[in-house]
């Protein structure tokens, strides 16, 4: 045979074609999942961020859960409810939920999770809200009985939360026995960890797979690259650039949902800031499309009121359009706080993540139309971190997400009387808002509730203790012979890694 | 023998000044380690609860004495623990650096093998097509950033062809094949500047040599061309290639984290970069120390080579 240039091009060619022993080829009932970020840790309670909860919420399992409507479920508890008598929280243990060294998980189990979460010594992400738990009680091993200092209407949501992981009280300091469909079978530091089903999970018939293989893949490219060529069967956050891609891509499916959202912080200590209506004029002068289109590849939607989740029953369409966007009134609102000619200040964000940056400078851009001119400060996120902690800005652009989709879930955002936290508005008194969190969280009704927040939406469009701008699009990508996973909707989308245990290829 | 002690004297000396700024230079850049690990994923992290996690890592207590006890860490060898998982640093460092020293051979090996063959032709046939061709891609893959070459490789040979994987990691002992697999495109994008420059330096080496006396005097005595090249031209012309090759070779200790990111190859400059992020003060301190080290040893040896050559450097 002669080897001509055209022949050797021609197999060049052809090599395109066929099946590459080079690449990774999976295994049968293994998923292979990228991730966005390497789990800084495992620890249970401590928060370590949505990939690493994730991992989490697989080895160790959660007492509640949410379904696919991101309604809450019991998990661990085959049943939760208010006892009338002395209203204790009481939640009822599966009598087949056993830890992944063969014991059963007992009322002793959960009794001693919560008086570590709660400790003193502890940094667990969940302290505050259990240190409101006055008396724990187990009357039989399945039965624990949870009686708070006052009223707490959304108690169970809180161990929906991915930092809530159901460990055994014979765990040691660093190796956490868990509840979980999977356990961790092992990994390469930095690079994947590999999880395998547990056959004595709480759920019959689950988890449908035989492992998981979790690998990192930081850069977000090329983790939309590795699920494109066929390196991994799914990926967690796929940029909002490659949606369209992905949709299009015969092979691949998206499932994405508006969770996350963008928001603007004040430092209302001194200068403009600290009065409300300049705050308002912010929130009237920024046209919110802009930001979805230039940071979010128009993956998103515009937020023009407090962060509720459209169709719950918080929603209200009025008040969710009480910030649109009007130049005038922006204008009209600054002249009445005497800023008729504009003011200067500087706006913090960072340059590390695109969409902050991205917003930023749509922001600033809107804010000039006004008169007030802000000089960016875009440090790297640490740096932006610590600033925004100390109050050393004067308007500041943040991205963030509720701890649920219950209202009370946003009072990490917009509860002024919190304690002091780059995530929320620094040195703001917004009493009213406030005032409303707390009586909803303490009142059981539903109708009552949803009055009750629709007051806090009022007052919080008043005393503006923070801007909403956008709601930002959060998707998994997948091959299309992945089944049974489901995106949860809004504050939930982080946490929609729970239900992996659902998934099987079809 | 005074010479040689007072060298290493000064190397321990350069280490000691490197430990120094490093560390102080990182405590005083803003940002928590505490407050970091614990607002993870952009939540608000509890006050109470990053004061205890503080106290915990020794974060509370006089800035000299977190030295002197790191201080003191090192010259047992043991540099301290990650501030986010606890993980010893010198373990991090032992399973990291042989991957980013395989990826810096690597690609040296694919540079040599492209650059010293490509520079030796070139400049036997200088002015030739051969020569202006690969001299105008040497020139165009010095201007490409790393990046650029990074992704469009992925994006051709892993997205578009399907030939290649996107990137990652297996270790050589799991499965070697895919090791190499894997290594192959981080590789050539570590050499794709390297092997330019290797070309470019051969190429006017040999072109210095071809011009040299004593290879008239060989061609003169009547040796055969190919043994004049190999004897006389290429090995004379390599000395400055590989003072080249040496230098940059110590540069890519450090100047690998754009291709270990774009790959994913779970080098040295991953924990770097995720711990200048997280204030990981011990890994930060740690990492640096051990590519400066790094840096003084082989500029230790190359003092000790030079002054082996010349004894006249001893006394300079």
């Amino acid at each position: 045979m002669n080897f001509t240039r055209r022949t050797i091009l021609a197999a060049g060619g052809a090599l395109a074609f066929l099946p590459s022993p080079l690449r990774a080829q999976p295994a049968a009932g293994i998923l292979r999942c990228g991730l966005s970020a390497w789990p800084p840790n495992l620890q249970p309670w401590v928060s370590t961020g949505a990939s690493a909860g994730t991992v989490k919420m697989l080895t160790y399992g959660r007492l509640v859960g949410y379904d696919r409507k991101g309604e809450l479920i019991g998990e661990i508890a085959e049943s939760f409810a208010r006892d009338p008598a002395d209203g204790a929280w009481v939640f009822k243990l599966k009598r087949n939920a056993f830890f992944h060294n063969g014991d059963p998980v007992t009322s002793e189990d959960i009794k001693w999770m919560i008086e570590q979460i709660a400790g003193e010594k502890s940094t667990a992400y969940m302290r505050a809200q259990f240190q409101l738990v006055a008396k724990i009680e187990t009357p039989d091993p399945h039965t624990v009985r949870l009686i708070t200092k006052a009223p707490v209407a959304t108690l169970p949501h809180w161990f929906g939360n991915y930092n809530m992981g159901v460990i055994s009280r014979k765990s040691e300091a660093n190796a956490p026995i868990g509840a979980g469909p999977f356990k961790l079978a092992g990994q390469e530091r930095g690079t994947s960890l590999d999880l395998v089903a547990f056959e004595k999970y709480h759920k019959p018939g689950f988890p449908k797979l035989k492992g998981i293989k979790f690998v990192v893949y930081a850069d977000e490219n090329l983790r939309f690259a590795a699920l494109q060529s066929g390196d991994m069967d799914m990926i967690e956050y796929v940029p909002w650039q490659s949606m369209e891609t992905t949709e299009k891509d015969p092979r691949l499916k998206l499932d994405a949902e508006d969770g996350p959202f963008m928001d603007v912080l004040f430092n209302a200590t001194q200068g403009p800031f600290a009065d409300p209506r300049v705050r308002r004029a912010v929130a009237h002068a920024v046209r919110r499309e802009d930001i979805v289109k230039v940071a979010f590849f128009g993956r998103g939607r515009p937020l023009e009121g407090v962060p509720i989740v459209e169709g719950t029953p918080w929603y209200d369409k009025d008040l969710a359009k009480g910030w649109n966007y009007d130049p005038e009134r922006a204008k009209a609102l600054l002249s009445q706080a005497n800023y008729a000619k504009g003011f200067s200040c500087k706006m913090l964000a960072t340059a590390q993540f695109g969409m902050h940056k991205d917003t930023a400078e749509v922001v600033q851009q809107h804010l000039a139309q006004i008169g007030i001119q802000c000089e960016l400060q875009l440090p790297d996120w640490s740096t932006r971190v610590a600033m925004g902690s100390r109050g050393q800005y004067e308007i500041s652009i943040h991205g963030v997400s509720g701890d649920n989709n219950d209202p009370d879930g946003l009072s990490v955002v917009m509860d002024t009387s919190l304690s002091p936290t780059y995530s929320r508005s620094f040195g703001l008194k917004a009493p009213r808002t406030s005032e409303a969190f707390a009586k909803g969280r303490a009142e059981f009704d539903h109708a009552k509730r949803v009055e009750i927040y629709k007051e806090m939406q009022r007052a919080a469009l008043e005393e503006v203790p923070i801007i909403g701008l956008a709601w930002r699009s959060q998707g998994y990508g997948m091959d299309k012979r992945v089944q049974g996973f489901k995106t949860l909707p809004g504050a939930l989308t982080t946490a929609s890694g729970a239900l992996l245990d659902e998934v099987s290829f079809g | 023998m005074r010479w040689f002690l007072r060298r290493i004297a000064t190397c321990l000396v350069l280490a000691w000044a490197v430990s120094l700024v490093v560390f102080m230079t990182l405590h005083v850049v803003p940002g928590d380690p505490a407050e970091l690990l614990l607002s993870t994923g952009g939540i608000a992290a509890d006050p109470v609860a990053v004061k205890e996690l503080r106290i915990r890592l020794g974060l509370e207590r006089p800035l000299l004495d977190q030295y002197m006890t790191f201080l003191s860490g090192v010259m047992r060898g043991d540099l301290g623990a990650s501030l986010v998982d606890d993980y010893p640093v010198t373990k991090e460092i032992a399973l990291r650096l042989p991957r980013t020293l395989e990826l810096i051979l690597a690609g040296t090996l694919i540079a040599v093998i492209l650059g010293i063959p490509a520079g030796t032709y070139a400049a036997l046939h200088r002015g030739g097509l051969f020569d202006r061709i690969v001299s105008g891609a040497a020139a165009l893959l010095l201007a490409i950033p790393v990046f650029v070459v990074g992704t469009l490789l992925v994006l051709l040979l892993a997205q578009t062809l399907k030939l290649m994987p996107a990137g990652g990691y297996v270790p050589l002992a799991q499965d070697p094949a895919k090791h190499f697999t894997l290594l192959a495109l981080p590789a050539i994008a570590i050499a794709k500047s390297l092997a330019a420059v290797v070309f470019r330096m051969t190429r006017a080496s040999v072109l210095d040599a071809l011009s040299r006396d004593f290879v008239r005097t060989a061609r003169a005595k009547g040796l055969k061309p190919a043994r004049v090249l190999m004897r006389h031209v290429v090995r004379n012309a390599l000395t400055p290639v590989l003072t080249v090759l040496g230098l940059h070779m110590g540069t890519l200790l450090g100047g690998t984290v754009l291709v270990e990111y774009v790959f994913n190859w779970p080098g040295l400059s991953t924990p770097l970069l995720r711990a200048v992020e997280a204030r990981d003060y011990p890994m930060v301190v740690g990492i640096v120390l051990t590519i400066s080290g790094l840096f003084l040893l082989i500029n230790l040896i190359m003092d000790l080579l030079y002054a082996a050559l010349d004894p006249r450097t001893r006394a300079a």
